[in-house]
């Protein structure tokens, strides 16, 4: 049985589903008409579902609620810098300083103060117990002295990281100003570490990886890891042989649809009984009615009826109407 | 004697949405189609295939806000009007379609499925946690919680007070509305991060799940792969997604939902049809939205859709049901041979796929477990309890950090879009804490109500779903709108707490808005 099936290069199929048809007749509110959802980066298919969670139309929502009178505090006062983990290659750092702080190392530095560049310093403190000096090895990122948030490649995943905000002054000197916490980025594949009582071969976990992926070829572990995060989550075989049923055909995308419908409309004594090719319609409260229908082609008898209330006065009129598409 | 289990998960969600100030609010139409799409169908399959004592078994996540949502009077009393307004419509468009036999077919279709569907809705008291709750203490399904507003944990790992905010509140919410505590728990987006178990632990939770990859990268390395589940060092149990299986139904490319016979999702006469007909039943302002009726299939890859055809789509999804199974078997067979056990498949989806995304696909679930039930004997349903009971031996593994999102791990919720967020929640949650450490005891009135409604603040803040949002693009206004105000609710009430100066008839309008978790207690954030 065929346990293992290449896979294929990522095509991007536009699926049929991500179309949008704008209504012709829409009345123009004062909205913004935002992308149509088949614009928007599609980037897997949970999202896409996810996405679809929140989906009420193509038009954006007029904001209903009063906008907010005030915004939230752009810094809260206090000097601090934290990260996060992003993915395995790169966090996030945000941070803020309080103007006290900065006067105070302008009072302490002086003139050098002025000259002096804005750094993120980023330890690498794997497996360590960090104190200011001891980290395997650091970078320097210049940052502009407007900036409260940067994103840093770390450029390998496994480690772990503490970044400094510091000043790098012309003479050399790295003064830190804040120090963040820990973070250790996730491996990018699987661990080397094994376990002595849970052994497996080194080839079947491949393959287990593989399969667990939803890829699976010979192809090594990485490659088959960075071939999942390249491709649409969607393309390629199934590594069990199964097959997909659904099959695709590529086609151009402009399009007109034309409907016609027919209104029938009349009057009568407010208190008769009408039907309409035998079926009882309701009047309203002066008589009068209106019926909308959509309109096929080919040809329609609308008998209307009208009979009194007593019973005794009857009338009857019967549009008869043809519609063809030429 | 079967060779392997088949453990489905669907996993339900919304955001809390309740705006008892507005009449009608546009984004409280996610829940409203949700319940006539999604949960009332999953009750009519499962009402079903209890009739036909067909043993069954599924898992599902109800989080805590979609439960509230559920539970809230007034948001049941505007879904029956929504579900009347729904009737009223398909009653207009069966008369409409009169000419046009194959939409008037539909248009009847629809007619029933609203009457069926607030007839179900009526049945359980306007509450349809009841109907969840039946199946579950009928051993069918087992119903596991998520976090408290959906907060995204691995972007929390700042901010742990919060995390045990989150999963305690969880945790205990779930035991009033299901009599009981909750034995598993749906990760935020699966985001996992390592040492997250422990608090997980405290609140006796005893399994979760990951993305594959969770399991695939853990230390050291798995020996069967995401086939079994793993024990974190803490004993709770960590079980990883299937992505073969999972892909063969969330993909709208070469999945199942993508056939060209199932009912095309974008076609709907909210849309299609003259706007002034329709106007009465689409938004207030005017703003054409979805309805919910929908004509055509997708017909294939053009914009020239052809009318649905039910009985197709049916066949279909009886034909898929089928084939997902024939994959199983494949998998089962070849895992058993290579593994030397019997393998588990996790098969974790939204359940808004379901009904709401992939019209057909609540009869191909009802199709699938019925076969399984039936046709074979090589696969046996299994929930993650009853896995655990027969196979309690398990290798211990840290998993890896990791979630379900785009790109597998944090990118989607911390981008250039909504990075800005989290120096607000950071700050709000370390208030938070240091007004646990402040009044570490208070037993009742309005300083107690305060420090009960701040925490209320921070956690409707927390949502992952504002981030998610504000990322996708959609309503972005909304939420921005909502991680603003809660934010400043929040900060409102931490500086009229510390300064012993509490508005109280502000306090009261926000103990009406939101009123989420009413027996919350703000302790359990530290």
């Amino acid at each position: 049985m065929k346990l293992l099936n290449k896979i294929k290069n990522a095509r991007k199929i536009k699926s049929s589903k991500k179309t949008v048809k704008q209504v012709s007749n829409a009345k123009p509110k004062k909205q913004t008409l935002i992308k149509p959802l088949k614009e928007l980066k599609r980037q897997d298919s949970t999202t896409a579902v996810e996405e679809s969670k929140f989906y009420t139309g193509p038009e954006a929502p007029i904001p209903r609620r009063a906008p907010i009178s005030w915004e939230i505090p752009t810094s809260y006062s206090k000097d601090e810098i934290i990260i996060q983990v992003r993915d395995p290659w790169w966090m996030h750092a945000y941070w803020e300083l309080t103007a006290s702080i900065l006067d105070r190392l302008r009072h302490e530095l002086g003139d050098i103060f002025n000259s002096a560049k804005r750094v993120l310093r980023v330890y690498d403190v794997s497996s360590i117990n960090f104190d200011g000096s001891n980290a395997h090895h650091y970078f320097d990122i210049e940052v502009s002295h407007y900036a409260n948030s940067w994103y840093i490649d770390t450029q390998g995943p496994g480690r772990s990281w503490c970044v400094d905000l510091g000043l790098k002054l012309s003479d050399g000197r790295f003064i830190t100003i804040v120090r963040s916490n820990v973070v250790t980025m996730p491996l990018d594949g699987p661990s080397w570490q094994t376990d002595e009582e849970w052994m497996i071969p080194e080839d079947l976990f491949a393959r287990l990886y593989g399969l667990g992926i939803g890829g699976g070829s010979s192809a090594g572990i990485k490659k088959l890891w960075k071939e999942r995060l390249k491709r649409e989550f969607a393309s390629g075989a199934f590594a069990s042989g199964g097959f997909s049923p659904v099959k695709k055909e590529k086609k151009r995308g402009f399009w007109l649809v034309v409907n016609t419908e027919l209104i029938v409309y009349g009057a009568t004594e407010p208190n008769a009984k009408v039907t309409v090719q035998g079926r009882p319609i309701n009047l309203r409260a002066d008589g009068t009615f209106t019926l909308r229908f959509a309109l096929p082609d080919g040809k329609q008898v609308i008998p209307v009826k009208a009979v009194s209330a007593d019973k005794i006065d009857e009338r009857v009129i019967t549009p008869v109407v043809t519609k063809e598409t030429k | 004697m079967e060779k392997g289990y088949l453990c489905i998960v669907l996993h339900s969600h919304l955001p809390f949405v309740r705006h008892p100030e507005h009449e009608d609010f546009l984004e409280e139409d996610w829940l409203y189609e949700a319940i006539t799409e999604t949960y009332i169908p999953l009750i009519r399959v499962f009402e079903r295939l209890s009739q036909d004592k067909v043993n069954f078994r599924i898992t599902m996540s109800l989080t805590p806000t979609l439960t509230s949502m559920l539970q809230d009077p007034l948001l049941q009393g505007r879904y029956l009007k929504h579900i009347n307004s729904l009737i009223e419509l398909a009653h207009k468009e069966v008369e409409r379609t009169r000419w046009q036999h194959e939409f008037n077919n539909l248009a009847n279709m629809y007619l029933n499925n609203f009457y069926e569907s607030r007839a179900i809705f009526e049945k359980y008291g306007r509450d349809l946690t009841r109907a969840f709750k039946s199946f579950q203490d009928s051993g069918n399904l087992e119903i596991i919680t998520c976090g408290a507003t959906h907060g995204y944990f691995p972007l929390m790992d700042v901010a742990k007070p919060s995390i045990r905010a989150q999963v305690k509140t969880a945790a205990n919410h779930y035991e009033k509305v299901f009599g009981r505590r909750p034995r598993g728990i749906w990760l935020p987006e699966c985001g996992f991060n390592p040492g997250d178990d422990e608090i997980l632990k405290e609140a006796g939770i005893k399994y979760f799940f990951t993305d594959a990859h969770g399991v695939l990268h853990g230390a050291p390395r798995p020996k069967y792969g995401v086939f079994a589940p793993v024990y974190c060092k803490s004993g709770i149990a960590c079980f990883g997604r299937d992505l073969e299986s999972s892909k063969q139904v969330w993909s709208s490319v070469e999945g199942y939902p993508g056939d060209y016979y199932y009912r095309e999702f974008y076609r709907d006469i909210g849309f299609d049809l003259d706007y002034d007909y329709i106007k009465p039943y689409i938004h207030p302002d005017g703003i054409r939205i979805n309805t919910g009726i929908k004509y055509y299939r997708i017909t294939g890859q053009t914009n020239e859709k052809h009318p649905y055809i039910p009985e197709m789509a049916r066949n279909k999804a009886a034909e898929h049901a089928g084939n997902f199974m024939f994959n199983r078997h494949h998998q089962v067979e070849f895992l058993y041979d290579a593994l030397g056990k019997k393998p588990l498949i996790v098969s974790p989806y939204d359940a808004e796929l379901y009904g709401h995304w992939w019209y057909e696909g609540v009869m191909w679930l009802e199709f699938l477990m019925r076969k399984l039930a039936f046709d074979q004997d090589m696969i046996r349903m299994v929930t993650p309890s009853e896995y655990l009971a027969e196979n309690p031996r398990n290798q211990v593994i840290t998993p890896s950090m990791s979630s379900w999102g785009w790109k597998g791990y944090s990118e989607v919720w911390l981008q250039g879009s909504n990075d800005w967020i989290y120096r607000h929640l950071h700050h709000a949650s370390q208030q938070m804490t240091e007004l646990v450490k402040a009044f570490p005891d208070v037993q009742n009135g309005t300083l107690k109500r305060a420090l009960n409604q701040a925490l209320r603040e921070l956690l409707l803040a927390q949502s992952s779903d504002w981030a998610f949002i504000i990322a996708t693009g959609t309503h972005v206004s909304y939420a921005m709108q909502r991680t603003k105000e809660h934010i400043l609710r929040f900060q409102r009430l931490y500086s009229e707490i510390k300064s012993f100066s509490i508005d109280e008839g502000w306090l009261a309008d926000l103990e009406y808005k939101d009123n989420i978790f009413p027996d919350i207690d703000y302790r359990v954030h530290q």
